[in-house]
């Protein structure tokens, strides 16, 4: 949606609690179908997210605080978003969905008759919306995309499951005839084809024979291995720093894991320093929290968490399990040993090593640890519906939002809280972190947030991820970023800085 | 499995081969207590894909894989896999095989008659098993109880030489690869679900070749003249027509667990129904793909799975049959 709009969003504090955000779109955003993008596209994808059956969990989650939504009877193409809280960071966050086209999707105006508060207020049961959204999933756009107009530059022109993404540059798109346009609204490749390569060592093959022009998220040891390679003239490299952790997650529902001591314990087990060592080849990448070190949020009076068997064993008798003869840990009132499950995407040596450390230092103290390494598809239904003990992944971090709900908030459980962690106090800190204006103020909050996670430890972060791109020296002018491509006004932000640095 | 005999002219590369397997066998068996300085599945951070090192307090003899699993632990891990899932399964799909393909040549579509009350038996356990609703078992029971009670003094007989042979070409028509792949390609198996998976994979051609065999042995003269010295059907067939039947299994079991070792390989080597906590020769060697110039991933456990199936291969081929 910022791409659409002809500037970042004005703010305006309203009372205390409220944060108005002022959007003007282009005149010349136009859907594919030549009907124009209209501030009523933004109202109707704003509704969308709260119809009842359809995916839109995480993007609810994420977009919870805007109340309302006004548009200008005087123009259509001007809009306001009323957000509950006064957080600067509103006008990147705020317009960080797509836009779909109310015109193709429901041109009988169905959702106008009911307003985006009513639906969030669970007027969603109402037959009209429910007809709405038979219609909708009938549509199958999820499958069939290029049924549906867009309004970027580029169409779906073919789409393989797990083979092929390939879309092509319009002949004709509205941003061409802008006549200085911003950064992100120059698309000049004439086609962009994703080529989908599970394991890593075919795609730096791939990369070495010219058959493909970058490879995102190289490995460490595939990355020094290119560095080393006979081919390593024709490839450029870059390394970023990024806000990804990798973590090792525990679901608090599961009755072994439910207090705090024992995942405390099962932290205490895993060796960050070495593991970031072997993984990532670098030193200089451990964190204590969710954030990176270099955040001006980040908690530094927090220890780095660090291998310790001995106080992981003191906790673990603290949460009521004794060990008995056989070696294994018993708590009363289970009948069964301390065990854990942990999940991993299968195709990540990283994540294996994880894994290998954490059971082989578990089985030194007794507590059986068995690898589950899951195909990536698999691995996030089984997740998302809470069938694990414990799960080792990479959680994607932003320097441009420190909105954590989506992760760590109880609204969040079965959508993007994994962990299912629900605890009032943690609720209430993401909540007011959430809304809160002040820096000084929302520094302490997310300070403390960081302590109550290390304290609760339903997540325990192990290192940062580096974030390592290898490119065909052919192409020029590559910026590296560990951002979300796309349209988000996040990226418009960082590339127009980036262009103005350049 | 029984040791073949050898021809004495086989010189002396059955030996070899013998004592190569044998070897691996112990190898495999006293794992848990050889003296080595790593667990199989115990990763060492320190020395990711190192190659092999003689110095230092606890070097890696072989080197290390690119989890920084100990290559040497793995290839005894390797051998004891080889005596948990390749052996067991040729075993049983020996034995499955013998058993069935005996039955179907020997006894044919006709030769084996079960009493009509084994019908309503029958037809009772599968009312039991499958709880079908009560009008729709009705409509399929009935008919069936009529026609049951219509031959209940003339017996039933087993079409058992149709139902191997239907069910060993069922299986045998699937190409063997797509087949484990189509099963194992969910989360890991484990142990237990790969060897059941490997013995209905080998015991179709043990069926299909003792079976040939037994529709000759059946009709020999030494069989005949027991059948009329009338001992039980059941004790012919068991001391005195199965024993023969099965003599092309001795060279048939080797070439059985040798394309067994190399299909588990295979499956270990694309990671396919397997986790990092179990190694096997063929994972070890499926690492090579995340450090391509770590010689040492190939050496170890290359040499040792080509020596075994050569063994394997060498056993088969001067067995006496």
């Amino acid at each position: 949606m910022p791409a659409l709009a002809e500037q970042l969003p004005r703010l305006r504090l309203v009372s205390d609690s409220l944060l108005e955000l002022d959007y003007q779109l282009r005149p010349q955003a136009k859907w594919d179908n030549g009907q124009p993008v209209l501030a009523a596209d933004i109202v109707f994808t704003l509704k969308l997210l709260y119809c009842p059956g359809l995916p839109n969990e995480r993007a609810r989650t994420e977009m919870g605080f805007i109340k309302d939504c006004r548009t200008d009877p005087a123009d259509p193409r001007h809009l306001t978003l009323i957000c509950q809280g006064q957080a600067p960071e509103y006008q990147w966050a705020a317009s960080d969905f797509p836009v779909l086209p109310e015109s193709a999707l429901d041109s009988a105006h169905t959702l106008r008759a009911v307003s985006l508060p009513e639906l969030r207020r669970g007027a969603a049961a109402s037959p009209a919306v429910a007809a709405f959204v038979a219609r909708y999933r009938q549509a199958n756009v999820g499958r069939y995309p290029a049924h549906l107009p867009g309004c970027g530059p580029y169409r779906l022109a073919d789409w393989q499951t797990n083979r092929v993404l390939r879309f092509e540059r319009k002949s004709e798109w509205w941003a061409d005839k802008l006549s200085a346009p911003p950064f992100v609204l120059q698309a000049h490749p004439r086609q962009l084809q994703f080529l989908i390569i599970p394991d890593a060592t075919a795609a730096a093959l791939a990369l070495r024979r010219h058959e493909l022009d970058v490879l995102p998220q190289v490995p460490a040891p595939l990355f020094k291995q290119l560095q080393q390679s006979e081919t390593r003239q024709e490839l450029a490299f870059y390394t970023t720093t990024s806000y990804n952790v990798v973590t090792v997650g525990f679901n608090t529902e599961r009755p072994t894991l439910r207090d705090k001591y024992t995942r405390r314990a099962l932290g205490q087990l895993l060796d960050p320093a070495a593991l970031a060592q072997a993984t990532q080849q670098v030193p200089g990448l451990r964190t204590a929290s969710i954030l990176p070190p270099t955040s001006p949020y980040y908690n530094d009076s927090l220890p780095l968490p660090a291998y310790n068997p001995g106080q992981a064993a003191a906790l673990l008798r603290r949460a009521g399990w004794q060990r008995q003869a056989d070696g294994h840990w018993y708590r009363a009132a289970q009948p069964t040993p301390l065990a854990l499950d942990l999940r991993y995407r299968s195709d990540d040596a990283m994540l294996s090593t994880v894994g290998l450390q954490l059971q082989q230092a578990a089985a030194q103290l007794g507590i059986a640890v068995t690898l589950w390494p899951t195909e990536g598809t698999l691995l996030a239904q089984t997740l998302q519906a809470g069938n694990f003990d414990a799960y080792v992944k990479m959680t994607k971090g932003s320097p441009f939002v420190l909105n954590f709900s989506p992760l760590l908030h109880s609204q969040a459980i079965g959508a993007g809280n994994l962990t299912r962690f629900s605890n009032p106090a943690s609720d209430r800190l993401l909540d007011a972190i959430g809304v809160e204006g002040r820096p000084a103020r929302k520094r302490q909050l997310l300070r403390q947030f960081q302590r109550l996670l290390r304290d609760e430890a339903p997540l325990v972060p192990l290192f940062m991820l580096p974030n390592r791109l290898v490119a065909d020296r052919r192409l020029r002018h590559i910026t590296p970023s560990g951002l979300k491509p796309g349209y988000v006004a996040a990226a418009m932000t960082w590339a127009a800085n980036t262009a103005a640095g350049r | 499995m029984k040791a073949p005999r050898l021809h004495p002219s086989s010189g002396g590369a059955a030996y070899w081969a013998l004592g190569w397997l044998a070897l691996v066998a112990a190898v495999g068996l006293l794992a848990p207590w050889l003296p080595l300085p790593y667990s199989a599945t115990a990763p060492d951070l320190a020395n990711i894909a190192a190659p092999p090192t003689w110095h230092g307090p606890a070097p890696h003899y072989a080197g290390t894989d690119p989890l920084g699993r100990d290559v040497l632990a793995g290839l005894v891990a390797g051998s004891r896999q080889l005596l948990l899932l390749s052996l067991p399964a040729t075993a049983l799909a020996t034995a499955l095989g013998a058993l069935s393909g005996g039955a179907a040549g020997y006894w044919g579509n006709h030769g084996l008659r079960l009493p009509g009350w084994a019908g309503l038996l029958g037809l009772a356990a599968a009312w039991w098993g499958l709880r079908p609703p009560l009008l729709v078992g009705l409509g399929v029971a009935l008919p069936l109880a009529v026609l049951l009670v219509r031959y209940w003094r003339r017996g039933w007989a087993v079409p058992l030489d149709g139902l191997v042979l239907g069910a060993s070409t069922l299986l045998g028509t699937v190409p063997r690869l797509l087949l484990v792949l189509a099963f194992a390609a969910g989360p890991p198996l484990g142990t237990g679900w790969l060897l059941v998976l490997l013995v209905l994979l080998a015991w179709p051609d043990m069926a299909r070749l003792v079976r040939t065999q037994m529709r000759q042995v059946r009709t020999l003269p030494y069989v005949e003249a027991a059948r009329a010295a009338g001992l039980p059907t059941g004790r012919v067939w068991w001391h005195h027509a199965l024993p023969a039947a099965s003599q092309p299994l001795r060279a048939f079991a080797p070439l059985t667990l040798a394309a067994l070792i190399g299909l588990e390989s295979t499956l270990a080597f694309l990671g396919i129904g397997y986790s990092e906590a179990t190694v096997s020769w063929g994972q070890l060697l499926g690492e090579l793909r995340q450090a391509p110039g770590a010689w040492w991933l190939v050496a170890g456990p290359g040499t040792l799975l080509l020596a075994t199936l050569v063994a394997l291969q060498s056993l088969a081929r001067r067995s006496e049959v």
